[in-house]
């Protein structure tokens, strides 16, 4: 290997690393710039609690038992309250799959940030709207 | 004086915090700057897979298989899915068997990219550690807007798929692949003709085509020896496409050490699959056919499943992986689900590559075998 041949290996180099310079960056600021989520993305879920019948079909689907149904409480004639716990949530899709009623969604929401365990586990009130109050924490706000 | 070698002996443990050691550990014992004796140990990243299958129903249980290796999602749950069609009698639609196909061939590509940036910075060039990884993202969005997840994507469900193509996806899919294509000759100049490369991977981790087939290995260690084993062409699974396509299994002959391969043959072999599996969703893609995506009675089938055993199979992006399924009758859950990953067998083949080689070149055999600790600890 002679020094020619090491000088042209370091060129071939340089070439590419000279135009990878004014690429543009691939990464953006995430808190600050929202990056694009697809219709189909699995974030946090949505209980349209008209349609319900609390069948209980998403509570079976589950794999990792991340849902709790009260049949007790009742808003209308016949639907249930859900308590989804995201601690455990996988978002695999089983449960919006398993609902035969259009009664419960994915939404592209996927900022859960929370500052306590417990905050994770929405209930009723929490899993009926897309209303939230972001978590704020030494004077900032986290989504 | 004469002193015996063995006192000079040291033992150490590469692994398992070590930052290549994804959760590994190899007991290592060294002669100065040579290793003597390599110890595998298996077990440090063990979940017990196989038994939480057996308390998921057959709807659940591919969500396990591709938690086993998210790199390769769409082939790791393959084996769960097709096992299961075959005891419930399921019959998967045309439309679903070619994107099966496509899908397959587009987390192979992915989970080799991967691969590239992963191996290259554990040789310490950290250009092809990002570049890759860039191109990577083409394809992780590409399965976010097919199935609304990068990584955990749940896509073949027994009867057939879950999400059906649409625009966005083909266009994605479209795009990520025109950007490897650009890429793979920039990649190949980088890395194949890079000086420091060869000499970190020539001549390195050398073993024949008979050692390779002894110790267990497949997909592309073997097939960089060679020895054209693919179960896409030996064995084609009647629930995938492959045979609507025109394709040749890659393999690389390499005239200074025929039979033989070393690191250096098994990146060149992973440079010919992404080329393969671009070639043959090329093909496929103009070819969906229009029709259902799911067998519609999938619902009833799938739930509970006569007795019986099934043995799925695929090729995945390390070699063959299969799952052995047996049912009860009428039962929710399997009886048994027993998973052969592909590379425990790489794994351990370390036992006999390693020995008699520095300490430096360790992560390089390594690294070449292209390892997953999920499929060895399950």
């Amino acid at each position: 290997m002679g020094f020619f041949s090491v000088l042209g290996d370091m060129f071939r180099i340089f070439k590419h690393v000279f135009r990878q310079v004014f690429v543009r960056p691939f990464t953006s600021l995430y808190p600050f710039e929202d990056r694009y989520y697809p219709e189909r993305t699995r974030g946090r879920h949505i209980h349209i609690r008209e349609k319900c019948t609390a069948c209980s079909q998403c509570v079976r689907a589950c794999p990792v038992v991340a849902i709790r149904i009260d049949k007790e409480d009742k808003m209308y004639e016949k639907d249930a309250a859900l308590y989804f716990d995201y601690s455990r949530c996988i978002f695999c899709g089983l449960c919006v799959e398993a609902c035969r009623f259009d009664s419960l969604f994915h939404t592209p929401i996927v900022d859960l940030s929370e500052g306590e365990r417990d905050d994770l586990l929405y209930g009723p009130d929490k899993i009926e709207t897309l209303e939230r109050d972001p978590l704020e924490w030494r004077g900032r706000r986290f989504r | 004086m004469k002193t015996d070698i063995v006192d000079d002996a040291i033992e150490i443990w590469f692994g398992p915090q070590h930052v290549s050691a994804h959760g590994w550990a190899t007991k290592l014992t060294l002669v100065g700057d040579y290793i003597v004796e390599c110890d595998p140990n298996a077990g440090y990243f063990h979940r017990s897979a196989e038994k939480v299958m057996e308390f998921r129903n057959f709807r659940q249980g591919a969500l396990i298989m591709e938690r086993l290796c998210m790199l390769e999602a769409f082939l790791a749950e393959y084996p769960y899915v097709t096992a299961v069609e075959k005891i419930a009698g399921l019959e998967v639609p045309e439309r679903a068997k070619v994107m099966r196909t496509i899908m397959m061939e587009a987390s192979r590509i992915h989970s080799l990219q991967f691969w590239w940036g992963q191996f290259a910075a554990e040789l310490g060039l950290f250009t092809m550690l990002l570049w890759p990884w860039v191109d990577r993202e083409f394809f992780l969005d590409a399965f976010e807007e097919l199935s609304g997840s990068r990584h955990a994507v749940s896509y073949n469900t027994p009867g057939g798929v879950k999400y059906d193509f649409n625009e966005g996806v083909i266009a994605k899919l479209e795009r990520a692949m025109d950007r490897i294509e650009d890429r793979l000759p920039k990649f190949k100049d980088m890395l194949l003709r890079g000086p420091t490369f060869r000499v970190r991977t020539q001549g390195i981790g050398q073993f024949t085509a008979e050692q390779g087939l002894k110790w267990g290995l497949s997909g592309p260690n073997i097939k960089a020896c060679g020895v054209p084993m693919d179960l896409r062409k030996d064995d084609p699974d009647p629930s995938l496409a492959y045979d609507m396509c025109d394709w040749e299994v890659p393999t690389v002959h390499n005239e200074d050490h025929p039979g033989e391969s070393d690191a250096y043959d098994r990146m060149v072999q992973r440079f010919l699959e992404v080329e393969t599996s671009l070639g043959i969703i090329k093909q496929l893609l103009p070819q969906v056919p229009d029709g259902p995506i799911i067998d519609p009675k999938h619902r009833a089938k799938a739930n509970r499943l006569p007795e019986g055993e099934a043995y799925g199979r695929v090729e995945g992006t390390r070699g063959v992986t299969t799952l052995w399924l047996k049912t009860q009758d009428k039962a929710q859950t399997p009886w048994r689900a027993k998973i052969r990953g592909p590379c425990f067998s790489s794994y351990y083949s370390l036992k006999h590559l390693v020995p008699s080689s520095k300490f430096a070149d360790f992560i390089v055999i390594f690294g070449s075998l292209d390892p997953y600790p999920g499929w060895w600890d399950r």
